[in-house]
């Protein structure tokens, strides 16, 4: 047996390392290193509640409205308040671009460009993926910067500047949008819908989300242009849904909070397809391959203590669970909860894996994309885009929401007018969390394992696709 | 990597860049460093003759939000170009290599480059237990920051975490979060603070460098005078309510529609330099004020320390200005709160707002 480690990483958010133990070309036993921790819920401690709006985006420069859009929850359940539908409506169409553009970046910029790779020479589509997708040369990257840039001038508008923006408030966003300024909304609404039609699906959004089976798929993308098909090309010759298997529970708190319900709602897939509810007291934490100090496993209950000789421990990530298991999140679980007839039957015949978690993010993409010109509509200009509220009661709280990457949770108990305690649980510590007092690995640790490294060792590609599919977001992880 | 002799123009057009966005990029250069139409042509020569310089750009406790802004900048050739025009030779987050090839990297520039290159730095070294808290490539960050620095021809500080240590190194700072002028003291840093900087105030830093081969003028405190020398109050589109004592009390309120001042609301503007309310955000969409939140001062140092940023009425004089706002308030309307809104209703601004409010309604 011999162990390997693969670290830095780049193209993942932050920094990861990978420990690999391989027995005769296959990967037995992972762990996964968390290497950056900031101390946020120490910081935290002591504060006026409200100057979390401010400090907890700086979590991550990459999701910062998930992390506003949580803050600013958690402090709603405190404050006992409503927001106003406005802001309900101007906060989902600021996180619909930020979740979007989340998911352009991992595809052209993360993703992408590891099969631009020498390894992948021979293949009949090389020369192709190469000129369209290699690292800050390819031709992809040059259409998709500025889509991109251009989509998030809707973070302009509605939140002044991103990241780390600070319009989100409990009762809803700070300014009021005008008519001029929906009209330059929708026009961006329509720049993203033009720019996913034309580049990446080759064909209407309306056309590809009616694509309801695995099968149907396969015949869609036979001799279509587009980088979808391009991806579902190379995705098929080498077996990309083979790779990197997730621990079969999928999980989504729910996202886009908006009158009536969330646009994609809240659950558990479970192993046997069936959506059942989500548990929430049933998420603890542990800490025993962390180096963290023993604390109580109850998020509303927990501290976060650093104790760096700790022995055992691999990683400043702590290990969420839900109802002691380990689970996956992101785009996948959150269409396979909301039922997306493709994503559905994807994972029912083939499960999560680097394929199918690949897909569920363009397939979200364009339905957020629709969404987003929905809501652009129902704002009512002459109504509140903020309700007032002041009063914050003693006691312990939540605020729960999905980032691109997938669930995330921030616990707030609150005295005397001051934070108490904070807890965040961002996607990626569920994805990337070490091993529990179990010794159960965490979905990444898992989905390494039985992966053919061959001769190739550290530098085998394969790791890549599996680490990235997740769209790793490290500085959340342990924050 | 390219040969020494390789200028920035022959990687533009390896690029496949054309010669007029080359120029077109050359002119908004000029423009946004406040410099005339000549230097246009001065800073094109200088890219078609110069060898390039390499540029290291390093991650350390941080959350890439600088990354983020800079690859959004509205400059054209930089959505085409810029990562690789400013010939980023190394970037933890973008480039192509991984691991150990990505260290040798690292190795072969600073011995090829050697005091030639710009190093770049995102984040800030954490100091507790012996760096732990930012592990990179099995070595504490502040290694590969102090090794890289030896032989760079300067330092870049992005943001207020390599600047100041930002609100990781806010109380009780648990890492130790340092800010690198602190570790790196032998060596040139220029600081380009904000959380993150504006996208194009960081392109702008970054060219002048390379066109002029030199640092541009900076401040008492290290900042580039082209972009930090002016408070966002001074250039802010609400600065004329501010003076007629007209104030935002409640989010969203009657004054917020109108675009009353933030002060009220603990707007940070007074005494924060940056150049958020000219350059704005966004692709010049927009900046925190014009979204109804009052700045928070991201730019300065100790920013994150400073009490709640949600304060109200925070004595202008703790500020050092001249009249706390209900003062001003006061002249302009012989009373504070309610009073000063009822006075407005009477000026100009008032019918002009609501002639606005008619044209918004709901359609």
């Amino acid at each position: 047996m011999t162990r390997i480690t693969i670290g830095p990483f780049n193209r993942v958010e932050g920094d990861l390392e990978v420990r690999l133990d391989v027995e005769s070309g296959h990967v037995v036993r992972a762990e996964v290193t968390a290497p950056l921790y900031r101390g946020f819920e120490q910081i935290l401690e002591g504060r006026p509640p409200l100057d979390a709006l401010v400090l907890a985006p700086r979590i991550c420069g990459i999701c910062s409205v998930s992390q506003s859009v949580a803050a600013a929850s958690a402090l709603r359940d405190a404050m006992g308040c409503e927001a106003a539908p406005n802001g309900l409506l101007a906060t989902n169409i600021a996180h619909a671009a930020e979740n979007a553009a989340d998911h352009l970046t991992h595809f052209y910029l993360f993703f992408m460009p590891d099969f631009a790779r020498e390894a992948y020479a021979s293949r009949a589509w090389h020369n192709a993926t190469a000129e369209r997708f290699t690292a800050t040369r390819g031709s992809a990257a040059r259409e998709a910067l500025p889509a991109r840039a251009r989509l998030l001038e809707t973070m302009g508008i509605i939140a002044g500047k991103w990241p780390h923006s600070i319009a989100f408030q409990p009762g809803g966003t700070t300014r009021a949008i005008e008519l001029g300024e929906r009209i330059r909304l929708m026009s961006i609404a329509t720049a993203f819908r033009v720019f996913l039609e034309r580049v990446v699906f080759a064909d209407t959004l309306e056309n590809v989300l009616s694509i309801a089976t695995a099968s149907e798929l396969d015949g869609w993308h036979a001799g279509r242009a587009g980088d979808f098909a391009h991806f579902l090309g190379l995705a098929d010759d080498l077996s990309l849904a083979r790779l990197g298997k997730g621990p079969g529970l999928l999980m989504s708190y729910g996202a886009y909070h908006g009158l009536e319900g969330e646009l994609f709602p809240r659950g558990i897939f479970g192993r046997r397809a069936l959506i059942e509810p989500l548990p929430v007291n049933q998420i603890t934490e542990d800490v025993s391959h962390a180096w963290m100090r023993e604390s109580a496993v109850d998020p509303a209950h927990s501290t976060t203590v650093p104790d760096p000789d700790k022995p055992q421990a691999y990683s400043w990530s702590k290990a969420p669970r839900l109802s002691g298991q380990p689970i996956e999140v992101g785009a996948l679980a959150r269409q396979a909860v909301a039922g997306q007839p493709l994503v559905t039957d994807l994972v029912s015949t083939s499960g999560s894996n680097v394929r199918n978690r690949v897909i569920a993010r363009l397939i979200e993409t364009a339905r957020i994309a629709l969404a987003m010109e929905e809501w652009i509509k129902e704002l009512r200009l002459s109504q509140p885009f903020c309700l007032e509220a002041r009063e914050m009661p003693d006691g312990a709280y939540v605020g729960l929401v999905e980032a691109a990457r997938g669930s995330l949770g921030h616990w707030l108990a609150v005295r005397a007018g001051k934070i108490e305690r904070y807890q965040i649980i961002a996607p990626t510590t569920w994805n990337f969390s070490p091993r529990d007092s179990f010794d159960v690995a965490g979905p990444l640790e898992q989905a390494l394992v039985g992966t053919d490294v061959g001769d190739a060792g550290s530098r085998a590609v394969a790791i890549q696709h599996i680490v990235r599919s997740f769209d790793p977001c490290m500085v959340c992880t342990a924050h | 990597m390219g040969a020494a002799t390789e200028t920035f123009y022959s990687v533009i057009r390896r690029q496949g860049i054309t010669r007029r966005s080359f120029h077109k990029f050359c002119s908004l250069t000029a423009t946004s460093l406040g410099l005339g139409p000549l230097a246009a042509s001065r800073i094109a020569n200088a890219l078609e003759t110069k060898p390039r310089i390499p540029v290291i750009w390093m991650h350390g406790l941080e959350c890439t939000c600088c990354s983020e802004s800079f690859i959004r900048s509205a400059h054209p050739l930089v959505k085409d170009a810029v990562l690789s025009m400013i010939s980023l030779d190394y970037d933890d987050t973008i480039m192509a290599a991984a691991g150990h090839q990505a260290e040798a990297i690292l190795e072969e520039t600073r011995a090829k480059y050697k005091g030639q290159y710009i190093l770049a730095v995102e984040g800030n070294p954490p100091l507790n237990e012996g760096g732990m808290f930012c592990i990179d490539g099995g070595k504490p960050f502040v290694e590969k920051l102090k090794l890289m620095a030896e032989d760079a021809m300067a330092i870049i500080a992005w943001g207020a975490c390599a600047s100041w240590g930002c609100v990781q190194a806010a109380k009780p700072n648990p890492t130790q979060a340092t800010p690198i002028d602190k570790v790196i003291t032998n060596k040139p840093i220029i600081k380009v603070p904000g959380c993150p900087p504006i996208a194009e105030v960081m392109t702008g830093v970054i060219t002048y460098i390379l066109t002029f081969g030199k640092l541009p003028e900076l401040d008492r405190q290290g900042r580039p005078k082209m972009f930090y020398s002016q408070r966002i109050h001074d250039k802010c589109y609400r600065r004329s309510h501010f003076d007629a004592g007209q104030f935002v009390e409640e989010w969203d309120d009657e004054s917020a529609r109108k675009g009353y001042c933030l002060y009220k609301m603990g707007c940070k503007g007074p005494t924060t330099y940056n150049a958020c309310s000219t350059v704005r955000w966004n692709g010049g969409v927009s900046f925190p004020i014009q979204s109804g939140h009052g700045c928070i001062g991201c730019s300065e140092d100790g920013f994150w320390d400073k009490g709640s940023f949600y304060d109200r009425l925070t004595t202008i004089k703790q500020f050092g200005i001249e009249k706390n706002a209900d003062q001003i308030g006061m002249v302009a309307a012989g009373a504070v709160g309610a009073a000063v809104v009822a006075h407005a209703a009477v000026t100009a601004v008032k019918r002009l707002a609501t002639k606005r409010e008619d044209a918004t309604q709901d359609t």
